[in-house]
C-alpha cells in the first residue's frame, strides 16, 4: 500500500474516463453510476489515506522517466490537502453534473475529458518533482480546453481559444523557468529543495519571475488574469471546479511549491522577491474586486470575485510568516468550498430559471429559497463574515501580515471585506426582498420539475463551509490540517 | 454541581439557535412566533445562578474558544434576557397575525443569540461572531414592514453595520497581534495599553463599537432604524442591541492605563452626544424616533463616562458596577418606553391616564426624578465620572426630562373604547416595575452600601435642572409653542443628498470626458467598466505574445534593478 496508493489516485479516473469514453450516449445511467462510483471510492481512499499520513506515514511512487529525472507521486500533508479538497469537490460536482445536464449531448465526451482532468489535477497535488508537476500541469491545460468549450457554440469556441493561448504561454514560460534552473542544480525534488548557494541572485530572480509568471497565468494573476472571465462560456459544472479546484488552485498550489519546496523562504526572503509578490497579489485582490463590482452579469461578478479571492492564497503564501502561510494554505480549501457553493448555486439559477444577469435575480429567493440559502452562505463567507470559513482565513492573514511587518495587507483585506460587501449584498438585497417579476414561473409549477441532486450538492457545501468555520479548531478541520502543514517545516 | 451551571452558558446561545433553525421548519413559522418568549429563558437563568469568572472551554469550536461570564457581563446579560423576554411575550401578541412570521421567528432567535453571547464570550473570536450575529442579523428586523421607509433606514443601518464590523475586525486583529497572538478577551485588553500596540487599534475598536451604541456623529442610522422596526423589535433595538457595542467598550478599553487622546474624544463626542440628541428628540415627530433619540443621549452618557474613565486611568472597579447598573436601568425603562408606543393605540378612555401615568414615571426615571431608580443609578455613576462629568449628568436631566416629554405628547392617538391587550399589558408594566425595582435591589451588592444610605436630601436638590425642565415644559404648553420639525437621521439626509448629488456629477462629468474621446456610447454610466473590458480584450487576443513579453520585460526589469 505505501507505493501503491498514490497511483491508485490516479488509476481510479483514468477508470472512470476510459468507461465514460467508451460507452455510447444511451447508457448514460451506466456511466453516470460509473462515476459516481469512483467518485465514492476515491473518496474512501482519501480518507484511509488521511488517517494514516496524519499518523506520519508518507507514500511515494517512484520511477525512472528520463535519466535522473524521475516521476515522483508523493502524498505528504500538502499534497494531500489539495487531493482531499479536489476529491470531495468532484465528487459533489458529479452529482451536480449528472443533474445539470441530464441527457444533454455530447456527455461521454464530456464526463470522459471531466475525470482526466481530475486524474491531473490529483497529479499536480501529489508531483514530487519539477517535471512531474509540469506533465500534470499541462494534463490539466489540455483535458480543461474540451470542457470549456463544451458547449461548441462561436462564444465557448473562442473562450477555448483564449484559455489555451493564455496557458499554453504560461506553461512555456513556467518550463523554460525550471529548465534553466535544472540545467544549474540538476533535477529538483520537492521533497529535498535544491542547493541554491552560488547560484547569482540576478539569475534566481529571473527563474522565479519566470516560473510565477507561467503558474500565475492559471492563478489568475493581474494581468494575467483575462481568460478567466471569459471562460465562464463553459457551462456551470466546469466553472464550479475551475474556479474551486481545478485550474485556478493549480497555479496558486504550484506557487506555493515554488515559494516553500522549491527555493525555501530564506532564499526567497533574501533575494527580496516575497514583497514584490505581495504586492502584486495586493493589486489583484482589489483590482478584481472593483471589476468584480463593475460586471452586471452573475458568472461574471463570480469570476472576478474568483480572481481576486485566489490572490489571498498567493499573499499569504508570498508574506512568508507563520499565521500567513496558514491564511493562504487555509484559504486554498475555504475559497474552494465557498466559491463552488456560489458557481453551483449560480447554475441552478440559470438552469431552472434562466437567470443569467444580476438584474435577473429579483425574487430567486422566495422560488429557490434552498439555492439561495446556500449562495447566501458562500457570499457571506467571501466577505469574510464569521462564522462562515472566510472569516478563518481572513484572519489567519490579517495576523500573519503584522508579523511579517506588512500593516498595509490589513487594509488591502478591509478594503477587500468591503468592496466584496459591496458586490454581494446587493445580491442578497435582490434575491431576497424584491418581488420576483411576473414572467417566472410559479412556485408550484417550479416544484413540479425539481431535481434534488441539483440542489443538494452546493446545500452540502454551504453546509461544510460553514462547518470548517465554526470547527475550525477540531482535528481534520481545514485549519487544523493546514496548521499540521505549516507545523511540519513551513515554520522556519 | 458548579459545572453543570456552567453549562447554562453555552445553552443561553445554543437554545435560540435552536428555535431558530425550528423556525425553518416548513408552516412552523406562526408557532414559533408564539413561542419567542422561550429563547432568552437559559440566558436569563445563567445571569442569575451561574459562577461568575468560570471558563468554559469550548474545545473545537471556532479558535477554541471559550464562554465566561463576568460580574458585569452578569448584569448586561440578565438585563438583555429580561427585556428579550418581555418583549417576546409581547411580540408573541403583536405579531400573531404577522404576514412573515419565518423571517421574525427565525432572526429574532438569532439576533437574541448574538446578543447574548456578546455578553459571555472570552475570547475575541466568539466575541466577533456574536458581534456580527446581532449587527448583520437585525437588519431583516428593521425591514420587516419591508415599508420604503424601512427599506431605506435598513440600507443605512447595514451599510454603518458593515464598516462598523470592518473597524472591528482590523482593531481586534491589531490589538492580538499586540498580544502575540492571543485570542482571550482579557489578554488583548491588556495589550492594547501597550505602547507596542499598534495605536490605531484602540481608535478602530471604539469606531466600530461607537456605531453600535449610537456615539454621535456614528449615531445616523440609529434614529432611523430603531423606530422603522416593529414596536417589540424596536424595544430589543433601543434597549438590549445598543448595550453590545457598550459592552464592547467596556470590555476592550483598557482602562486603568491612561489614555489620554483616545479617552478625551471619546469623552468630547459622547457628551455632545448627550445633549444634542435629546435636544434634536425635541424635533421629532413620531415617539418611536423620541425614544431612539434618547437612547443616544443616554448611551452618550454612559460613553462620556468610559472616556473620562479611559483619559484618567480610573480602575475599571471603580466604575464599571455603576455603569452596568445605569445601562440595566436605562435597558428596562427604554425597552417599556417603546412597547408603550405599541400599546397607546389600544388603551381606551381611563386606561390612557394609567398608561400615560406608568409612562411618565419612567419618563422621570430615565432623567434622575429623586427617589426613582434612575437617580440611583445616576448618582452611582457620579463619583467616577469627574467633576465636570458629574456636573453635565445632573445638567442632562434637564434635556431629558425635555425629550420624555415630547415623547409623552407625540404618543399615538387612542381610538375610544378598546382595552389594552392582557399580553402586551402585562409585559409593559413587568418591564416598568422591573425598570423601577431591580436597581433598588442589586445597589447594594454593587455599592457595597445600602440604598437608603445615600443622601437622599442631596438627590433632591440636584433634581434643580428637572424643575426647571417643568417650568419649560409648563411654560410651552401654555403659549402653545410648537419645537421645530426635524427629519429623522438628522445630518443623515443632507448627506445622502451631497452623496447623490456628488455621484451624479462625478458621472456627468465622466460621461463628458468620454464623449470628447468617443462619439455616443450607448450606457454611459458604465464607460469605465467598458474602457477596462476593451483594455482586457486587446490583451486577451494577443495573449500569448503579451505574457511572453511581460515574462521578458519582467525579466529585463529584474536584471536593471539588481
Amino acid at each position: 500500500m505505501m507505493t501503491f496508493a498514490p497511483l491508485l489516485l490516479v488509476f481510479l479516473p483514468l477508470v472512470a474516463a476510459a468507461v465514460s469514453f467508451a460507452l455510447p450516449e444511451r447508457l448514460s445511467s451506466w456511466r453516470n453510476a460509473a462515476n459516481l462510483g469512483v467518485a465514492f471510492t476515491k473518496l474512501l481512499v482519501v480518507a484511509y489515506l488521511l488517517n494514516a499520513t496524519e499518523a506520519g506515514l508518507v507514500f511515494e511512487w517512484r520511477y525512472e522517466f528520463l535519466p535522473d529525472n524521475d516521476l515522483v507521486l508523493r502524498l505528504d500533508k500538502l499534497a494531500l490537502l489539495f487531493v482531499t479538497l479536489s476529491v470531495f469537490l468532484w465528487l459533489m460536482t458529479t452529482i451536480y453534473a449528472i443533474a445539470y445536464f441530464d441527457r444533454g449531448p455530447n456527455l461521454s465526451r464530456f464526463f470522459g475529458f471531466f475525470n482526466l482532468c481530475v486524474l491531473a489535477a490529483t497529479g499536480v497535488a501529489m508531483s514530487g518533482t519539477a517535471i512531474t508537476f509540469f506533465l500534470f500541469y499541462e494534463l490539466l491545460t489540455l483535458a480543461t480546453w474540451p470542457l470549456v468549450a463544451h458547449k461548441g457554440d462561436d462564444k465557448s469556441l473562442r473562450a477555448g481559444r483564449i484559455y489555451l493561448s493564455y496557458t499554453l504561454a504560461g506553461s512555456v514560460a513556467f518550463l523554460a523557468g525550471i529548465l534553466w534552473l535544472q540545467s544549474l542544480v540538476g533535477a529538483i525534488e520537492f521533497a529535498a529543495p535544491p542547493d541554491l548557494t552560488g547560484i547569482p541572485a540576478l539569475t534566481l530572480t529571473l527563474i522565479f519571475i519566470l516560473c510565477i509568471g507561467g503558474l500565475g497565468v492559471k492563478a489568475a494573476i493581474f494581468p494575467l488574469h483575462g481568460w478567466l472571465p471569459e471562460a465562464m462560456a463553459a457551462p456551470a459544472p466546469v466553472s464550479a471546479l475551475l474556479h474551486a479546484v481545478a485550474v485556478v488552485k493549480a497555479g496558486a498550489f504550484g506557487i506555493v511549491r515554488m515559494i516553500y519546496d522549491v527555493y525555501g523562504i530564506g532564499t526567497v526572503a533574501d533575494l527580496g522577491l516575497g514583497l514584490p509578490l505581495a504586492a502584486l497579489a495586493s493589486v489583484t485582490i482589489l483590482y478584481g474586486s472593483v471589476r468584480a463590482l463593475m460586471q452586471t452579469d452573475l458568472k461574471k461578478r463570480l469570476a472576478y470575485s474568483t480572481v481576486s479571492q485566489v490572490s489571498y492564497i498567493i499573499l499569504g503564501a508570498s508574506l512568508i510568516g507563520p499565521y500567513a502561510v496558514i491564511g493562504g494554505l487555509v484559504h486554498l480549501v475555504h475559497q474552494g468550498i465557498m466559491k463552488i457553493t456560489l458557481f453551483m448555486c449560480a447554475g441552478a439559477l440559470a438552469n431552472r430559471m434562466g437567470i443569467k444577469a444580476i438584474a435577473d435575480l429579483d425574487g430567486a429567493g422566495r422560488l429557490m429559497p434552498v439555492t439561495m440559502a446556500a449562495f447566501s452562505v458562500g457570499a457571506l463567507g467571501m466577505i469574510g463574515l464569521p462564522p462562515v470559513a472566510g472569516f478563518i482565513s481572513k484572519w489567519y492573514l490579517g495576523i500573519g501580515a503584522l508579523q511579517s511587518d506588512a500593516a498595509w495587507v490589513v487594509a488591502v483585506l478591509a478594503g477587500s471585506s468591503l468592496l466584496n460587501a459591496a458586490y454581494f449584498l446587493p445580491l442578497l438585497y435582490r434575491a431576497w426582498l424584491l418581488p420576483p417579476p411576473a414572467d417566472r414561473p410559479a412556485i408550484r409549477e417550479l416544484a413540479t420539475t425539481r431535481d434534488r441532486m441539483l440542489i443538494l450538492p452546493a446545500a452540502v457545501t454551504a453546509l461544510v463551509s460553514l462547518g470548517a468555520g465554526i470547527f475550525a479548531s477540531l482535528p481534520f478541520s481545514p485549519l487544523a490540517w493546514v496548521t499540521l502543514i505549516a507545523e511540519g517545516g513551513y515554520l522556519r | 454541581m458548579t459545572a453543570d451551571l456552567s453549562l447554562l452558558l453555552p445553552l443561553a446561545v445554543l437554545w435560540p439557535m435552536l428555535l431558530a433553525s425550528l423556525s425553518l421548519l416548513p408552516g412552523w413559522g406562526p408557532r414559533m412566533v408564539t413561542l419567542l418568549p422561550l429563547g432568552p429563558l437559559p440566558g436569563l437563568a445563567a445571569a442569575v445562578i451561574t459562577p461568575r469568572d468560570t471558563p468554559v472551554a469550548l474545545p473545537g469550536i471556532l479558535l477554541d474558544g471559550g464562554l465566561e461570564l463576568t460580574g458585569t457581563g452578569a448584569l448586561f446579560l440578565g438585563g438583555a434576557a429580561l427585556l428579550w423576554f418581555w418583549a417576546g411575550v409581547y411580540a408573541a401578541f403583536y405579531l400573531r397575525h404577522d404576514g412573515r412570521p419565518t423571517s421574525f421567528a427565525l432572526f429574532w432567535n438569532l439576533v437574541l443569540a448574538g446578543n447574548l453571547g456578546v455578553f459571555i464570550a472570552a475570547d475575541i473570536i466568539s466575541f466577533y461572531v456574536f458581534f456580527a450575529l446581532v449587527s448583520l442579523l437585525a437588519y431583516p428586523l428593521v425591514i420587516h414592514d419591508r415599508k420604503p421607509a424601512s427599506m431605506r433606514a435598513g440600507t443605512v443601518y447595514l451599510v454603518l453595520a458593515v464598516l462598523g464590523e470592518v473597524a472591528i475586525l482590523v482593531g481586534l486583529m491589531l490589538a492580538s497581534y499586540g498580544a502575540g497572538g492571543a485570542i482571550g478577551i482579557e489578554a488583548v485588553r491588556a495589550a492594547l495599553a501597550l505602547p507596542s500596540t499598534h495605536p490605531a487599534a484602540l481608535g478602530l475598536l471604539i469606531a466600530g463599537f461607537g456605531i453600535k451604541a449610537g456615539l454621535m456623529p456614528l449615531h445616523v442610522w440609529l434614529p432611523v432604524a430603531h423606530p422603522a422596526a416593529p414596536v417589540p423589535a424596536s424595544a430589543v433595538l433601543s434597549g438590549a442591541i445598543v448595550k453590545a457595542g457598550i459592552f464592547g467598550l467596556v470590555a476592550f478599553l483598557p482602562l486603568g492605563t491612561p489614555a489620554l487622546g483616545a479617552g478625551t474624544v471619546l469623552m468630547i463626542l459622547a457628551f455632545t452626544g448627550l445633549f444634542l440628541a435629546a435636544l434634536l428628540a425635541l424635533g421629532q415627530a413620531g415617539a418611536k424616533s423620541v425614544l431612539a433619540y434618547s437612547t443616544v443621549s443616554q448611551m452618550g452618557l454612559v460613553m462620556g463616562v468610559l472616556g473620562y474613565a479611559l483619559a484618567q486611568g480610573s480602575a475599571p472597579a471603580t466604575l464599571l458596577p455603576a455603569l452596568a447598573l445605569f445601562t440595566l436601568h436605562h435597558g428596562l425603562a427604554k425597552g417599556a418606553l417603546f412597547l408603550g408606543v405599541g400599546l397607546a393605540p389600544t388603551c381606551g378612555r381611563a386606561w390612557r391616564w394609567g398608561l400615560m401615568a406608568v409612562l411618565a414615571v419612567l419618563g422621570l426615571s430615565l432623567a434622575g426624578g429623586p427617589l426613582l431608580a434612575g437617580a440611583l443609578v445616576k448618582s452611582a455613576l457620579k463619583d467616577p465620572a469627574g467633576a465636570l462629568g458629574a456636573t453635565l449628568i445632573g445638567l442632562s436631566a434637564l434635556t431629558t426630562a425635555l425629550a420624555m416629554a415630547r415623547y409623552l405628547a407625540v404618543l399615538p392617538r387612542s381610538k375610544p373604547r378598546r382595552r389594552p391587550p392582557v399580553l402586551m399589558a402585562l409585559a409593559f408594566l413587568a418591564l416598568a416595575g422591573a425598570a423601577l425595582w431591580l436597581p433598588w435591589l442589586l445597589y447594594a451588592d454593587l455599592a457595597d452600601k445600602s440604598p437608603l444610605a445615600t443622601d437622599l436630601r442631596a438627590q433632591i436638590t440636584d433634581a434643580w435642572p428637572l424643575g426647571l425642565a417643568v417650568l419649560l415644559i409648563a411654560g410651552a404648553a401654555a403659549v402653545g409653542l410648537k419645537p421645530p420639525a426635524l427629519p429623522e437621521g438628522d445630518a443623515l439626509g443632507p448627506v445622502q443628498r451631497r452623496a447623490a448629488a456628488l455621484t451624479v456629477a462625478a458621472r456627468a462629468a465622466m460621461r463628458a470626458g468620454s464623449r470628447s474621446l468617443r462619439r455616443s456610447r450607448p450606457k454611459p454610466q458604465t464607460v469605465i467598466a467598458e474602457d477596462l473590458d476593451r483594455v482586457e480584450d486587446i490583451f486577451r487576443e494577443g495573449a500569448a505574445a503579451a505574457i511572453l513579453l511581460l515574462a521578458v520585460t519582467g525579466a529585463i526589469l529584474a536584471s536593471v534593478l539588481i
